[in-house]
């Protein structure tokens, strides 16, 4: 369902026609859609219907072969590799289905590298990623290895890590995926405030649940096309 | 097929790259390995080989024939530690009256001798036959060149007969300088009886000593006049050669070194990169031998391929290659070649070598379980790198380079092989640079100033040449004459004894003016000015146990003189020494100069000069020196071939190590990517990882290669370096030389990390 109240509020992403070959394999087939600020946007289908390309697209990893992607003002064709980076560092974070920390720094310091990244001090790096971890309860866990950690607390670091930068835009890539229904349920949670507080969400996700809990628009994808579009009622 | 074929060839096809590079780093390796081997070969053996071939002579022992009989000599073959002996031959000691050119300078040995067969020295025929008849003598000739002209010549001995040549042989135990008959020799009038030895041990000077007292125990102790051992030949065989054999040995030696290091890492590497993939075989349901054998398969086709090529690039290089480096070393029949060993080594020991490199971490994946195994593809754990990685996370550096310099700690075992490769390089790369300076200095050293150098003989008739009109201060004056002179020296050259030794040596006697390239060549002392003053070369002093400053007597037949050391040169012949024209007119007051040097300014038209000379004295004879420093050159070109090829490997070991490091971190790299790293950043990332290890490698390699340089220079037996070409180590030049392996790092990372800057990760993210 959408408001008045929506459509004033600013576009942070918009899609026009993207397609996405892979040789003689069209991943995406003309997908359009928008984005706007503090929208809450599920993205599911089947398996290999472009779901992951899709967010790969709206994050800069990777370009489409036809088509524009705009987010947050920002035109992707238009970057290189190096602007690209720059545009990942600020404007949107990620997390994704096996979390992919580094192993071997700690948790506070995977986190702490996003913002060390930009040149920001160590220390004032760490303290922010102290924050977050704080407002994320595993603080505990900040000097922890990820091997040492549980799903749900590595998940919980990545989305610490993805938040470092304030990013206009958190994307998931089946972020509950690899985790087992409590820690899924935590991660959810956390989703949901994170976007009661005005963050701007894209979860592409296999499970219903997180879907309708944490999203307040369906987008239906299948054979690389959005196949339908509905706003949700969410369900706390 | 069998599945271990089938899986083996999909790894290939998905790993190109990779086994392109273990392709090229073993074809490049064994390219180095043959030469350096082929190297060491020959440096040890050229001498070895043509002796025992000739079953040369351990020792060659003159007895004075008037103090013990041929029946008392024919006895000592059967004493205890003679393995065989030939002789006894009778032998005398002649002059020539006349002799085609190059042949006979000084006291002649002539040997009775009916074949050159027998248990001991068979001299080897190198033109004609051997003597069978009075009047004819066959010469020794220890020349690399067949002169066909010797044959048919004549050779006139002073108060004896005139015999024609008809053959030419070549003693590798130098037992004589021409051979007759027997029935020709007993015309000679000879004094002395040749033995010829064999022992049974003759390893050591020591060893030779003892045969030789065994075997002439019991004779009269003033029978025996002379004795020259093997060892003796050896030393003189390779004189030149070993200004820088030395420099070889060490050069193949880490050509060895670098190469069966990089190898092993790279191999390894491939198979410690491919436990995720030996995870998902033996999930397949691979056994664990079939796994061993898909990763054995694997590595070794490559292996394989680049051991044939690198065998044939190696053997093409080898023989121009060692034909330079012998170049004016190699006497008598000695042969350079690459013994076929060495082809079998290469062909056969780089392939097993990749094999065991592949097998030890092939069986440690065989231990592993499938669920191991698959883990293990991610870098594994240590304590300490993650110590070091947290430690490195907090300092002020850029966290790309931060990053960068934790990276090695991952993997220790690849990274303290890539460490010692380029640490080898560097070494290598020190002490090329370190030789090449002092070799520089010591080829400017010989060298002359000003333009082009004459050698100008003068006519003898002997050597069938006119003999000048003009007496020798005229011929002096007439070279000062003409156009375009700089510098006139006039030499002679004598026989001369010092007293106490057995052996005389060639005495160059110099009159006018003294060439500033000679006085360069004095390391200790002075020129020599005056009357009674002589310089020598280290060899010479040390042979003679003289030092700058002794006092010696000179022997010319009957006349004696005192000289005095004043200089020593920086090298030169054991057997010359160098003194003044006064000092030569002590012993023969009628002396005349045997040649002239003339050095010509700079630009002078060196033809006109010799016509000029030609046309005003048909009695001299001009030729053009050549300055090169032919040791020199060949140090500095070898050390350079090596030095290419060695840096060359040790960069595509650190291409590799980069490669599979960010085969490896693929998905941290995806994941850094993500938050935002620039392809500028992870360029720096995996550049700084090497740059890192490049650095160490200098600092730990510099100082080797320095101290490799210095115990290198300082044991050169024949030449004595001075202070100022071994010191051959400034700040710019080490600051310079620091680089080097961080260049070589450098070199070796860039290429990987561009392309992992540039590798689109996006699949590896969303992925386990
Ligand atoms: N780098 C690539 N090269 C070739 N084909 C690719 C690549 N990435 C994705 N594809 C193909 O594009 C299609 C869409 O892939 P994508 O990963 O977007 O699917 P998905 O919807 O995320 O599937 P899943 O739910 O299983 O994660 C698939 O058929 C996939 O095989
Ligand atoms: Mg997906």
């Amino acid at each position: 369902m959408t408001t008045d109240h929506d459509s004033d509020r600013q576009v942070v992403v918009q899609l026009d026609g993207v397609h996405k070959e892979y040789g003689d394999l069209k991943a995406l087939d003309g997908v359009s859609l928008e984005i706007r600020a503090g929208e809450a946007v599920a993205v599911m289908g089947p398996s290999g219907c472009g779901k992951s390309t899709l967010l790969n697209m709206v994050a800069g990893l990777d370009r489409p072969s036809a088509g524009t992607v705009r987010v947050n003002g920002h035109d992707l064709g238009g970057l290189n590799e190096t602007g690209l980076a720059l545009f990942r560092r600020r404007q949107v974070g990620m997390i994704f289905q096996f979390f992919n920390l580094l192993d071997d720094l700690p948790a506070l310091d995977n986190v702490a590298l996003a913002a060390q990244l930009t040149g920001t001090p160590a220390k004032q790096a760490r303290h922010r990623a102290l924050e977050l971890f704080e407002e994320l309860g595993i603080a505990d866990r900040r000097n922890t290895y990820p091997a040492a950690l549980s799903g749900g607390e590595r998940q919980r670091v990545a989305v610490a890590r993805a938040l470092m930068n304030r990013p206009a835009l958190l994307l998931a890539d089946e972020p509950t995926g690899a985790l087992d229904s409590r820690s899924g349920e935590q991660v959810m949670d956390l989703l949901i405030d994170l976007n009661q507080i005005g963050q701007t969400l894209l979860i592409v996700t296999h499970d219903p649940k997180l879907a309708h809990r944490c999203a307040s628009r369906l987008v239906e994808f299948a054979d690389g096309r959005v196949a339908r579009e509905s706003a949700l009622e969410r369900q706390l | 097929m069998s599945a271990v074929w089938r899986a083996s060839r999909a790894a290939v096809k998905r790993r190109r790259l990779q086994t392109v590079v273990i392709g090229l780093v073993v074809f490049c390796s064994t390219a180095t390995v043959l030469l350096a081997l082929g190297l060491l070969d020959a440096v040890s053996n050229p001498f070895d080989r043509a002796f025992e071939k000739q079953r040369g002579a351990h020792q060659v022992v003159l007895f004075d024939a008037a103090k013990v009989s041929a029946g008392q000599l024919a006895e000592t073959a059967g004493r205890p530690g003679v393995a065989a002996a030939a002789g006894p031959f009778d032998q005398a000691t002649a002059r020539l009256e006349k002799s085609p050119p190059g042949v006979g300078s000084g006291a002649f040995r002539v040997v009775g001798r009916a074949d050159p067969a027998g248990p001991v020295d068979r001299p080897e025929l190198r033109d004609g036959r051997w003597a069978t008849a009075t009047g004819e003598i066959v010469l020794n000739e220890d020349g690399d060149l067949v002169r066909p002209e010797l044959l048919g010549s004549k050779v006139q001995l002073v108060d004896g007969p005139e015999l024609t040549v008809v053959g030419v042989y070549s003693s590798m135990s130098s037992s004589a300088d021409a051979w007759v008959t027997p029935e020709q020799m007993a015309a000679l009038h000879p004094t002395a009886r040749q033995m010829l030895y064999r022992f049974d041990a003759a390893g050591s000077a020591e060893q030779l000593e003892s045969g030789l007292a065994s075997a002439t125990a019991g004779l009269p102790a003033e029978a025996r006049t002379a004795a020259r051992s093997s060892a003796s030949l050896e030393e003189a065989f390779s004189g030149t050669a070993k200004a820088y054999l030395p420099f070889m040995t060490v050069f193949g030696v880490l050509a060895l070194l670098v190469s069966v290091l990089i190898v092993a890492n790279v191999v390894s590497g491939a198979v410690v990169s491919g436990f995720r993939h030996i995870g998902v075989l033996k999930a397949l349901g691979f056994t664990p031998n079939q796994v061993v054998g898909v990763y054995l398969t694997m590595v070794s086709l490559p292996a394989v391929i680049g051991a044939v090529l690198g065998t044939v690039l190696g053997a093409a290089l080898a023989q121009p290659v060692l034909r330079v480096a012998f170049q004016g070393v190699m006497r008598g029949t000695a042969v350079v070649e690459v013994s076929p060993w060495v082809y079998l080594v290469c062909l056969l020991g780089l392939p097993a070598l990749v094999a065991v490199a592949a097998l030890l971490p092939a069986l440690r994946a065989h231990r592993l379980s499938a669920a191991q195994a698959i883990s293990a593809g991610s870098a594994p754990r240590s304590g300490r790198g993650l110590r070091v990685q947290r430690a490195l996370g907090g300092t002020r550096l850029p966290r790309a380079v931060s990053l960068g310099l934790g990276q090695p700690f991952a993997r220790p075992a690849r990274t303290a092989l890539t460490v010692a490769a380029i640490l080898l390089g560097v070494t290598t790369v020190t002490l090329t640079t370190g030789l090449t300076s002092t070799m520089v200095q010591y080829a400017d050293s010989g060298k002359r100033d000003g333009g082009a150098s004459l050698d100008i003989r003068v006519g003898r008739a002997a050597f069938e040449q006119t003999e000048p009109k003009l007496t020798d201060r005229q011929m002096e004056a007439l070279l000062r004459s003409l156009p375009g002179v700089e510098r006139v020296s006039a030499q002679a050259i004598s026989q001369v004894k010092l007293a106490g030794y057995q052996q005389s040596s060639a005495g160059f006697f110099l009159r006018g003016d003294q060439d500033p390239g000679d006085i360069r060549q004095i390391v200790e002392g002075r020129p020599a000015t005056g009357a009674g003053e002589l310089v020598a070369s280290p060899t010479f002093l040390s042979q003679h146990g003289l030092a700058v400053g002794d006092r010696v007597t000179l022997e010319l037949e009957g006349r004696r003189t005192t000289a005095t050391v004043v200089g020593k040169s920086i090298d030169g012949d054991a057997r010359f020494f160098f003194s003044t024209w006064a000092t030569l007119l002590e012993l023969e007051p009628s002396a005349g100069a045997a040649y002239y040097d003339v050095r010509l300014k700079p630009g002078a038209d060196v033809q006109a000069y010799v016509d000029a000379v030609r046309a005003a004295e048909p009695g001299l004879y001009p030729g053009v020196v050549d300055d090169g420093n032919l040791a020199a050159d060949t140090v500095v070109s070898f050390a350079s071939v090596f030095t290419v090829l060695l840096t060359v490997v040790a960069a595509l070991g650190v291409f590799n190590t980069v490669l599979l490091n960010t085969r490896e971190r693929r998905r941290d790299l995806g994941m850094l990517k993500s938050i935002g790293m620039t392809p500028r950043q992870v360029t720096v990332m995996f550049v700084t990882s090497m740059a890192v290890l490049g650095l160490l490698a200098g600092l730990v390699g510099i100082p080797l290669g320095m101290v490799a340089h210095r115990v290198l220079v300082d044991n050169v037996g024949s030449v004595d370096f001075p202070a100022v070409m071994k010191d051959v180590w400034h700040l710019p030049e080490l600051s310079l030389l620091a680089l080097a392996g961080v260049v070589i790092a450098v070199l070796g990372a860039y290429v990987p990390a561009r392309s992992a800057a540039r590798l689109t990760i996006a699949k590896v993210l969303h992925t386990e």
